[in-house]
This record gives C-alpha cells, sequence and structure tokens, in this order.
C-alpha cells in the first residue's frame, strides 16, 4: 500500500496526543519535586500546576491518579480489549455469526462506539490512523492468510488469479474512473470541479478487493476451495496493482505535464512493485529457514523467527514502496515449507495459534475503528456521485468478471461456470484498504475529498452489509460446490499420490510439460538443493508417510486416554469394553500412562524422522514405542474383525481439534 | 498423413472425442516411441527419459497393454499396440466437456475409475487384496530410500483397514474382508471429483520431449 506524503486526520493523530503526554509527565515530575513549572526546560507554555509558587511545600500524596503516564497503553488495550469482548458477546448467540457476518457486527459496534464519543466530546472521534493500519493491523493478517494457502491449488489456478487481479483490477480502475468523469461533467450535478485524473483516482482504490473483507465473508459460508482461492488470490495479488495506480495518479494530479515516458515509467513501475516484493518476501522466507535450522538449542524463540522475519519482509517493501503485501505473502508461503520441519511440534503450535490470535484480533479492531470513523464531520453528502460510485462498482466488476472469464475459460482445463463467475463477482467485497487510501489523500490536490471519503464509506458498507449478508443464501440458492471437510485418510492420500504419478506418467509418454511436469521438476530441484540446506535434519519426506505418523499418534493417545494400553488386549478384555464393563483406571495409573506415552511419542516421531536404524540405540522405550503401534494394530484387527462399537470415526473426530 | 492402416476404426474414435488436431499430436508421438514402427512394445517405453523417475512407472506401463483398458473381450497383456490403442488409452485423460449431462458424466467417470482400478488390480481378479495394496503402497514410497519395508507394509495395512471400515462397516466376528471390489473402490473415491482432476492438457503439444 502507498505511504502517505503528509500527515493526515483531522482528530488526535499520535503526536499531539505524545506531545501533551510529555507536557502531563513533566509537570507531574516537576512538581513532586518542587521545582519552578515555568522554569522547565520543556516551554510547553503551560500555566503553572496548581500547587502554587515554587517555594509552597506539598503534602505527602497518599493516592494519584496518574492518568496521562499510561494514557497510551491504556486506551490501546481497553481498545482490543473492548473488540475481544464484542466477539466474545456475538458467539454467545450461536445463531447469529451464521446470518451475519462478525464483520458487520463490528462495524456496528464501532459506529455506537462512534457516536457515543461524538456525542460526549462534540468532536469527531478518532478516524482510524492509516499508518496505524498499514504498519500494524494488515500484516498479521495477511501473513496468517499466505502462511496456511494452499499452496498446490493456489499455484495451478495462478494464471487465473494473476488474470483477475491485474487485468480485472485496472478494467475496473479505469472504466469507473471514466464513467465517473462522465457524471461529473452533467452540470446539473455539481461536480464539474472533479478532474478526470482525480476521478481515476478515485477509481484505482475503490476498485480494489479488499482480503480483510473476503476472509471475513467467505469464512463462514465454506465455498469449494477453487472458488475461494481464486476470490482470496485476486485479493492478494491485486495490492501490486493498486499501489502502482495510486501513486501514478496522484502524482499525475500533482504534475503539471504528463508526457509519455511517464505512462511506460508506470508500467515498468507495476513489474518493479510486484517482482521486487516477491522476491524480498522470497529471500527473507529464505533466510528465515535458513535461521531455523540452528535453532533446536533454543527452542523457546523459534515463533519469534517466524514472526520477526515476515514482519521485515513487509516493512522492507513497503520502505522501497514495494508491495507489502505480496512481500509477506511470499514469505509466508516459503517459510511454511521448510519452517515447518525444522521447528518443535510445540512451536509449530505456538505459532499457529499466536497467528491466529493476532490476525483476529487485527481483524476486529479494523473493523471497529473503521465503524467508528465513519461517525463524525468527515462526510461532504451528494447523491449523484454516491450512488453513481456503487452502481458502477457493480456494474463495472460483473462486467469485468464476465469478460475476463470468457477470455481465460479458452486457456483453462476446467472452465469457470456461470455459477462460479457470479459468486467470483458477488465476492468482490471492498474494505479496510480503500477506507485507509481514501484518507491518504493530500487535501489540498483533491478539495473534494471529503465527497470521495462519503463515497467509499457507502460502498464499503454495501459491500460489507448487503452482500456479505445476502452471499449465503444465495450460494445455498444457486447450489454451488460447497468445501467437503473431511478427514484425512491414509488411503486417500495414497490416492492422491497414486494419481499424481499417474497423471505425470501420462503427460510424460505423450510428451506434454503440463503443470505437473513443472511441479515435478521443482520438486526435484527442491530435493536437491534447497532442502538440503535449508533443513536439519534433511529425510526425504513422505506425505503418506507424514500423513499416516499423525494419524498414529492420534490413535495412541486416544488409546490411552480410554484406558486399553494398560492390559494386552485379550479378546475377553475387548468383549469387556464392547460391553461398557471397562474398568477405569487410577488417576495415577492415568498419569503414568500418560507419561511414558508422551515420551514414547515424541520418540516416534524421532525415530522415524531418521530412519537410519544404526544411529540410534535400539534402547527400551523404543521397544516399547514399537510394542504401542504393533498392539494398537492387533486390537484394531481384532475389533474389526468382531462387532463395530470401536467405531474409529468417534474418537478420532474429538481429537482433530487437538491436531488441528 | 500417415494415418495408420485399417482407418475405419479412426472414425470411431472421432467417437471419443478427441479432437482431430489432437489425433495427429499424438499421431506425431507415437511415431516417435515406435521409432516409425506400426506398433509399440513394452522395451519402447523405455526411451522416455523422464519416465524413469516416476515411482510407479511399471504399473503405468503395464497400464498401455493392459487388455481389459483396451475394451478387447480377452484377459491379461497384449504384447504390442497399434496407434488405435495408443488412443484409446489416451482418451481416458480427456476433460470434461461444458455439454455432458449427469448420465454421461456418470459413465466417463466411471471408466476413469475402472482404468485406476485395473492399475490396482495387477492379477485381474476383479479385486484389490491387502497384497496388492501392499505392492502399491512400496512402489510408491519406493523413492525413499530409507523408508524401511516395514513401514510402508503397516501404511498400507492401515489404509486397508480404513477401506474396510467405509465399505464393509459391520463385520461378523468370522469375516474377513477379502478385498476391495470395484464397487468398494467406486464408493471411496465419492468424494473427489475425479472428471474434472483425471485429464491431461493436449492444447500444446509443440514442445514434444524427445526421445534417446
Amino acid at each position: 500500500p502507498p505511504r502517505p506524503a503528509a500527515p493526515l486526520l483531522p482528530v488526535p493523530a499520535l503526536l499531539p496526543v505524545l506531545a501533551a503526554l510529555a507536557a502531563g509527565a513533566a509537570e507531574a515530575r516537576a512538581t513532586s519535586e518542587g521545582q519552578l513549572p515555568g522554569a522547565a526546560a520543556m516551554g510547553t507554555g503551560t500555566p503553572p500546576s496548581p500547587s502554587g509558587t515554587a517555594f509552597e511545600e506539598t503534602r505527602l500524596h497518599v493516592f494519584t491518579l496518574d492518568y496521562p503516564h499510561v494514557q497510551i497503553p491504556f486506551e490501546i488495550t481497553l481498545w482490543i480489549l473492548l473488540a475481544s469482548l464484542a466477539k466474545i458477546g456475538f458467539h454467545l448467540y450461536h445463531k447469529l455469526p451464521s446470518i451475519v457476518p462478525e464483520s458487520c457486527l463490528l462495524i456496528l459496534v464501532g459506529l455506537l462506539l462512534g457516536g457515543i464519543i461524538f456525542g460526549a466530546e462534540e468532536k469527531s472521534p478518532p478516524v482510524m490512523n492509516s499508518d496505524v493500519f498499514f504498519l500494524y493491523l494488515l500484516p498479521p493478517i495477511v501473513l496468517d492468510a499466505g502462511y496456511f494457502m494452499p499452496t498446490r491449488l493456489f499455484f495451478e489456478n495462478f494464471g487465473t488469479i494473476f488474470w483477475y487481479a491485474v487485468v480485472g483490477t485496472l478494467w475496473n480502475a479505469i472504466g469507473i474512473g471514466i464513467s465517473l468523469f462522465g457524471i461529473c461533467q452533467i452540470s446539473a450535478f455539481g461536480l464539474t470541479d472533479i478532474t478526470l485524473l482525480q476521478n481515476l483516482l478515485f477509481g484505482s482504490l475503490i476498485s480494489a478487493v479488499d482480503p480483510v473483507a473476503v476472509l471475513a465473508v467467505f469464512e463462514n459460508i465454506h465455498v469449494n476451495e477453487q472458488l475461494y482461492i481464486l476470490v482470496f488470490g485476486e485479493s492478494l495479488l491485486n495490492d501490486a496493482i493498486t499501489v502502482v495506480l495510486y501513486n501514478l495518479f496522484k502524482s499525475f494530479c500533482q504534475m503539471r505535464t504528463i508526457k509519455v515516458i511517464d505512462i511506460f515509467a508506470g508500467i515498468a513501475n507495476f513489474f518493479i512493485v510486484g517482482i521486487g516484493g516477491v522476491l524480498i518476501g522470497i529471500l527473507l522466507g529464505f533466510v528465515a529457514a535458513f535461521t531455523t535450522r540452528f535453532t533446536h538449542k533454543i527452542r523457546v524463540i523459534e515463533p519469534l523467527f517466524v514472526f520477526l522475519y515476515s514482519y521485515l519482509s513487509y516493512i522492507t517493501a513497503e520502505m522501497f514502496h514495494l508491495s507489502g503485501i505480496m512481500a509477506i505473502t511470499a514469505c509466508a508461503m516459503t517459510m511454511n515449507k521448510y519452517v515447518e520441519e525444522n521447528v518443535s511440534q510445540k512451536s509449530y503450535t505456538t505459532i499457529k495459534y499466536f497467528m491466529k490470535m493476532l490476525s483476529s484480533v487485527s481483524e476486529t479492531l479494523i473493523f471497529i475503528f473503521m465503524g467508528v470513523s465513519t461517525v463524525g464531520k468527515n462526510h461532504e453528502w451528494n447523491w449523484a456521485f454516491v450512488s453513481f460510485t456503487l452502481l458502477f462498482c457493480l456494474i463495472w466488476r460483473a462486467l469485468g468478471v464476465f469478460v475476463l472469464t470468457q477470455i481465460i475459460n479458452v486457456f483453462r482445463t476446467i472452465p469457470l461456470t456461470f455459477k462460479d463467475q457470479f459468486i467470483i463477482a458477488y465476492g468482490g467485497l471492498r474494505g479496510a484498504i480503500c477506507f485507509s487510501l481514501v484518507f491518504l489523500l493530500p487535501p489540498a490536490v483533491f478539495p473534494r475529498k471529503k465527497l470521495f471519503i462519503t463515497a467509499v464509506i457507502v460502498v464499503i458498507f454495501f459491500t460489507v452489509f448487503i452482500q456479505g449478508i445476502t452471499i449465503r443464501p444465495l450460494v445455498e440458492f444457486l447450489d454451488v460446490k460447497r468445501s467437503n471437510k473431511k478427514q484425512p485418510a491414509v488411503s486417500e492420500e495414497i490416492y492422491n499420490r497414486f494419481f499424481d504419478h499417474v497423471k505425470t506418467g501420462i503427460e510424460d509418454v505423450c510428451g506434454h510439460w503440463g503443470h505437473n511436469f513443472w511441479r515435478d521438476k521443482f520438486k526435484k530441484f527442491d530435493n536437491k538443493y534447497l532442502r538440503r540446506l535449508l533443513i536439519r535434519e534433511n529425510q526425504p519426506k513422505s506425505s503418506i508417510v507424514s500423513l499416516y505418523k499423525k494419524l498414529e499418534i492420534k490413535h495412541a493417545i486416544e488409546m490411552a486416554e480410554s484406558g486399553m494400553i494398560s492390559k494386552v488386549p485379550s479378546s475377553v478384555s475387548l468383549s469387556d469394553y464392547h460391553e461398557g464393563k471397562i474398568k477405569p483406571l487410577s488417576p495415577t495409573e492415568m498419569e503414568n500412562m500418560r507419561e511414558i506415552l508422551t515420551k514414547n511419542l515424541y520418540q516416534i516421531r524421532h525415530r522415524t524422522m531418521s530412519y537410519n536404524r544404526h544411529s540410534l540405540a535400539a534402547d527400551a522405550s523404543e521397544k516399547q514405542a514399537k510394542e504401542i503401534l504393533i498392539r494398537r494394530r492387533h486390537s484394531l484387527r481384532e475389533s474389526l474383525r468382531k462387532t463395530n462399537s470401536l467405531s474409529r470415526e468417534r474418537p478420532v473426530l474429538a481429537f482433530c481439534g487437538v491436531f488441528g | 498423413p500417415g494415418v495408420p492402416r485399417g482407418s475405419a476404426p479412426v472414425t470411431s474414435l472421432l467417437a471419443l472425442a478427441v479432437t482431430s488436431e489432437q489425433i495427429e499430436h499424438l499421431h506425431r508421438r507415437f511415431k516417435q516411441l515406435s521409432q516409425d514402427q506400426l506398433t509399440i512394445r513394452k522395451e519402447n517405453f523405455d526411451s522416455i527419459p523422464d519416465l524413469e523417475f516416476n515411482p510407479i512407472r511399471g504399473k503405468i506401463v503395464h497400464a498401455f497393454f493392459d487388455k481389459r483398458n483396451l475394451r478387447q473381450e480377452s484377459d491379461g497383456l497384449a504384447d504390442e499396440i497399434t496407434f488405435e490403442d495408443f488412443l484409446t488409452i489416451m482418451s481416458y485423460f480427456r476433460p470434461i466437456e461444458m455439454n455432458m449431462d449427469e448420465e454421461q458424466l456418470d459413465r466417463f467417470r466411471k471408466e476413469k475409475l475402472k482404468f485406476l482400478f485395473h492399475m490396482y488390480d495387477s492379477d485381474h481378479d476383479g479385486k484389490i487384496t491387502l497384497q496388492e495394496y501392499r505392492n502399491v503402497v512400496e512402489e510408491l514410497l519406493s523413492g525413499n530410500p530409507h523408508l524401511e519395508k516395514e513401514s510402508a507394509r503397516s501404511i498400507a495395512d492401515g489404509a486397508m483397514m480404513e477401506a474396510a471400515s467405509i465399505c464393509v462397516g459391520q463385520m461378523g466376528p468370522d469375516q474377513v474382508y477379502e478385498g476391495i471390489t470395484f464397487e468398494d473402490f467406486l464408493k471411496m473415491w465419492q468424494g473427489i471429483d475425479i472428471e474434472t482432476k483425471m485429464h491431461v492438457r493436449f492444447l500444446n503439444v509443440d514442445t514434444i520431449a524427445h526421445c534417446y
């Protein structure tokens, strides 16, 4: 996202607050030390403290209230606390989140708060500082999304995503800009002072599909992964275009003459912004992976590296005015593959949960701030401009998706159906990014800035509320294919792997270099060079084996919890179990069991990671681990041959949450 | 140009909905593989360099010569295949068309799954037994030199048990699970939409890889 050229907003931005804070602190310290407040070197010009002249002593204060001292952290904490409490509130009534997406409710809360502040203080409430948004609130969300992105699906659809992101956003921006300019020419609306360039700039900032909003809405409706990745991928990749267009038009607005060379510079800028961002991300991702190779002695700070490096990639890209979103996404996707194998299980869990927590808090704060910032004196209402903006956004988006899909369908193996196109068009939600961008407009160049702000807010509210609420019934009405969240099964993994090889083989036979070919080539390169460099104990990994191990661990834990490991499962004990006459183990026994199991489970993982029998001494615990696995297999085989009351599905589902 | 002998079958090939342009491409490839002969034998597949690295290479090559895939009445393995047979095998991988109805889609899907089933079922008895399944998993994991055979076997066993629980569910005390039949196989692949996944793009075959 583009960087601010000048400080922006009307009301308490950070600087005056800091100054007041400093003044307050100086004052407090001055009074307690009995010095002359006026003589203090602050020179802030505040009146002397109410305690009187320099030589009057003050009695010892038994109880003091010093709010200015902690004002900033206090307020931040209160905001975050409020956001989290609001979230709890929504989920108390469990039907609510399924009808209305959380984002809407949060904006409503923000509106309420803004209204209260406005009413109480008679001035506009603190508007969301664009710096805070772009530097602190946006990165965690994008990091979370990028880290857990299904990379395979993303790359399979990369062409389509790229096409929509670049060409689609360009189409939207220019279309909206030009049509709005046409409307502005009609003198009846009183908009003739808005130039073409200003309209184009407005078009470019409002055409950006927002990843935060898309995530917030699509999270609940569970469309099939292909659709989700198309819309979400587009929202991530269009950041590059948005940065370029925004800066381009903004500079054009401020330049007197525009030469052809400037347009070419703009195009070149696009490539630099996009590719540069991605390169920074990948580079830092590799560095992060390399770092984690050496962290096995200090496991505790492993998660820190993940967060530090990804944030570093974001702000480095921002420093060069490249696309920070693409940088952090590329970094997260690169790190994910290698870091996962280097860090311990606990670190991995920590990373996952902390990331989710950060992104959740960020998202909540963003929506609340949007609500708060809406209330106030920043608006100028003009029926024509606002309604036509909204209309054009919808029309151009629909047209754009339709036309682009016709073209891209020629190149796709699985063409996108009409239903898909509708969902893609309808899922083009605007959100906080356009909101922040519009606040960044320099008012000197844009005398009608308030009009723009109003229009943007209306569009955002429309997309988030109306489209956000209605998309779920629409998805059901259109019978769009939903994602089937099935539980991972080893057999399925085997089939998938088998299938990949069959496809690759057939492609080799008919001499066709398809997707599979490139993926295979990358895998070979990866195995030969990258993994050796970046992963500590590099054993060739098989997804089948790792999935199998994961399931084994799950089963072993579940068996320990249900007390089956305690004795050799004889047929008597099994029938006992089936008839529900199992003897519960005493807590100390369970504790021992659990302890043995955890120790051995780590051993199992450790052992099977390095399949070299000669390096590890076969000690008793290893034998025990093997025993556990063998017994489980026996017992399960027995149970399968008998009745079906040991249903595997139920206990496994209960532990699905533990292992994610 | 260079249409193989017996051009009558070619018209039936057009019914397989492989376009004539694709047929030409594939014919060029066929000639490359067969070294300008009319038929291909198993040895000809050795000349494809990239196929060497494929862990299930054996099964893939085998699938080309499997008479069940070639829609012939008899059973067993053919010694050599003609261009028509080559196209028949390739037709299993054609993409779906937009204008197919439910019944056609279903038949399409069954065909593709049957092809896969034949790859698993190496002894042609219509069932995937435990031994055959183990064989498949071992081959799949054969690219990994550090994996013990024991692990591969236990993975296959685990998968087989999952299959049993999906397909048969409730089993009596003396029942033994014989093997995965084709109906069971269909059940297991129910969640995965094979029609869209199992295709190869024939579009840009101008970069035809060279054989030795």
